[in-house]
């Protein structure tokens, strides 16, 4: 009996000293746990903090260029680049010279900055074979409170449909005979107020230019500028998938007679005016386009100008009467006119008719207008659009010229109908 | 002789395109963030009851639509804007159309406010004033004293353009932050307590709507099938599809099932208005 207490007692106290042992173990490896959990925590602290400055570096880094990126968001680069063949007619190739070539027709590149809303400069250089000329550099401003109105100031296209229809959409790789006379190169330098209707189908164009631009950059040679002013109204008809564009133009302007007091008028009469005085420039046209949805588009467009166009003598003040004659200013009235018969068939093809009619000299035909005859251009083409960005060409031009004894073709026969024939294929790529 | 040549290889040209000229295997529909959920329910139950016909459809924006349109890869544009002039002018140069517009449903662009957000209604004034920046703070409008932080979409969203025409009127303010869809922008004043947002009505779930006044004396609307049919909701706009040409063939077919009654039920499902 004692024997079994004091056995109970011993094992107690061993039980005692086993919880005892156990409790020091396990304070002892919490501690030793505590410490190291207390080490762990401080050093996750610390790279928290170090990836915490690493992001806030990073974060700053992103800003910047996200900063950057915005300001480059507002500079577009466009552009495109034509690829010609052309095959002419024998009177176009004076003797051992090429009946064919192949040449870089246009390679433009395009800067559109837009650092706000409502504000535009475009920068455009071209780079065709032998030729590096700036074509446009203008501004573009939004006139606060008044919707649609725009004023442009650089320079830029004369306000015409023919002129503005880039040559990259146009139908025909060239424009007209009488667009290209009457406005060289196309820009002129100056300044432009533009309304184009967002809720009323009408646009407005009036400018003020130099009025002399050939293609150069050229300042003004007088102090009065010419005015160009254009209304156009477009009326849609979409129950009958019908559009209908028509408007009016007109330019307003002059050349000074600078050095040389004689004009030779359009009638071929020797006139004379003061030194000083303004030769007359100009002109009023009337233009339509109608637009038909007939399986695929369809379009009719066409331009009708007449006026009076003047050029002016460059021939120095100090030449004898006999030279100042010889090389007097020059007054014409003209006429002209274009039109287009463009089909589409499909995403793919465009099949193009065009007629176009330019007299320089209306007053006088045959043998008076020697050189100044008339044309009349029948103009075939085919476009293919491979994709977005290629489009191919395949033009025939015709020319009728007018007969007189001035006008010979390559055997220097007179009274003649030029063989002037141009076949073209064009690689266009836009970007 | 020669330009007989010419001409006959011209001829034949033209034969050969007219006739690949008008095959189309499928109808790709692409444009408005705003309409994709719309679009995607249409094409499903349309492709479901004609299993022959195949419609593709994207978002990316109306003006990556419209451009798609003029590109030629798009047959279908959804746009949430009626197209620009500037727009319909590339349409003319490459197709020779002006391009067919059809409104498909109606939108009331509804103003997103944080669910926390007291203010109520708001005025077009008020909303043109704190989408330029001029109005910055809530208190300024009846909400509390904290700065008004502003939420909107990217520029090739026509919702951006139909906003910023029809409300704001003048620059956006730079601290609008642009964010790829409704839905993100949603979310955003979701999560912002002093957020503001615009978008199509069938994405504004889980935020407040706030009533929308002509001016300071006029009554106050929400964006609902009433207001919209009524044309009493200020900011009320037509959705649109785009093509270039009058439709035909199977095209034509599902433009026609769009503003069918059939149609039409989807647009009130997804959470717009019918045209009719």
């Amino acid at each position: 009996m004692l024997s079994d207490f004091c056995t109970m007692i011993i094992i107690q106290t061993k039980e005692i000293n086993m919880k005892k042992i156990f409790t020091v173990a396990v304070l002892a490896v919490m501690s030793v746990y505590g410490f190291s959990q207390t080490q762990k925590l401080d050093s996750l602290k610390e790279s928290i903090e170090n990836h915490q400055g690493k992001l806030n570096a990073l974060d700053e880094r992103v800003l910047v260029n996200e900063s950057d990126l915005a300001k480059l968001n507002k500079i577009k680069v466009s552009g495109y680049i034509q690829s010609q063949w052309e095959y002419y007619g024998k009177d176009l190739v004076k003797t051992n010279e090429p009946t064919n070539t192949f040449y870089i027709r246009r390679a433009r590149i395009k800067f559109t900055y837009e650092p706000a809303d409502g504000v535009k400069f475009v920068l455009q250089p071209d780079f065709s074979t032998g030729n590096l000329s700036l074509k446009d550099a203008y501004a573009i401003v939004n006139i606060p409170k008044l919707n649609g109105w725009t004023i442009w100031a650089g320079q830029f296209n004369r306000p015409d449909y023919e002129v503005e229809y880039s040559s990259s959409s146009r139908e025909t790789l060239e424009r007209s005979r009488l667009i290209r006379a009457i406005y060289p190169g196309e820009r002129e330098v100056g300044a432009k107020l533009e309304y184009s209707g967002t809720n009323v189908p009408v646009t407005f164009q009036l400018m003020a230019m130099n009025g002399n631009f050939t293609g150069a950059n050229a300042k003004d040679v007088d102090s009065k500028k010419d005015i160009m002013a254009r209304f156009v109204y477009s009326a849609k008809m979409p129950s009958a998938g019908l559009g209908i564009d028509f408007g009016v133009n007109g330019y307003f302007g002059g050349n000074r007679a600078k050095t040389n007091k004689y004009v030779n008028e359009s009638n071929g009469t020797l006139d004379s005016v003061k030194v000083g005085d303004y030769l007359k420039k100009q002109w009023f046209g009337g233009e339509i386009r109608i637009y038909a949805d007939v399986l695929g588009g369809l379009a009719l467009k066409g331009e009708y100008i007449a006026g009076t166009n003047s050029t002016p003598s460059i021939i120095a003040a100090s030449s004898t009467m006999a030279q100042l004659k010889a090389s007097p200013n020059t007054v014409r009235n003209f006429s002209g006119y274009y039109l287009y018969f463009v089909k589409n068939l499909g995403l793919k093809h465009q099949f193009v008719a065009k007629y176009d009619f330019y007299d320089p000299n209306t007053k006088l035909s045959g043998d008076a207008a020697k050189s100044e005859i008339w044309y009349k251009t029948f103009t075939l083409a085919w476009q293919y659009y491979l994709n977005d960005n290629i489009r191919i060409s395949a033009q025939y031009e015709m020319p009728q010229n007018e007969k007189n004894a001035s006008i010979k073709n390559i055997a220097g026969t007179s009274n003649v109908q030029l063989n002037d024939n141009t076949f073209s294929v064009r690689v266009q790529a836009k970007f | 002789m020669k330009i007989n040549k010419i001409f006959s290889i011209m001829l034949i040209a033209a034969s050969m395109a007219t006739a690949t000229a008008f095959s189309q295997a499928k109808i790709t529909v692409k444009g408005s963030d705003t309409m994709v959920i719309l679009a995607q329910r249409w094409a499903e139950l349309y492709m479901k009851s004609n299993p022959s016909a195949t419609i593709q459809v994207t978002g990316g924006g109306s003006g990556v639509g419209i451009t798609a349109l003029i590109n030629g890869t798009t047959d279908i544009c959804n746009a949430s804007r009626p197209m620009k002039q500037t727009e319909i002018e590339k349409l003319k140069a490459r197709y020779n159309t002006l391009g067919v517009q059809i409104p498909c449903a109606k939108d009331g662009v509804t103003i997103f406010l944080n669910e926390a957000n007291k203010v109520e209604a708001l005025t077009l004034k008020q909303l043109s004033d704190i989408y330029t920046g001029k109005i910055r703070n809530w208190k300024e409008v009846g909400g509390n004293d904290a700065e008004i932080r502003l939420y909107g979409r990217e520029n090739s969203s026509g919702t951006y353009t139909y906003f910023h025409d029809e409300v704001v009127k003048a620059d956006y303010a730079a601290s609008v932050e642009s964010l790829p869809g409704t839905a993100a922008v949603v979310n955003a004043v979701k999560k912002d307590v002093n957020g503001i947002g615009y978008g199509g009505a069938a994405y504004a779930v889980g935020v407040k709507h706030a009533k929308v006044k002509k001016d300071a004396n006029a009554t106050a609307y929400l964006p609902t099938a009433e207001s919209i049919g009524k044309g009493e909701y200020p900011i009320t706009r037509f959705l649109y599809m785009y093509l270039r040409n009058r439709p035909s063939g199977e095209t034509k077919k599902y433009v026609d099932w769009i503003l069918s009654s059939e149609g039409q039920m989807i647009v009130t499902e997804v959470g717009y208005f019918p045209v009719k």
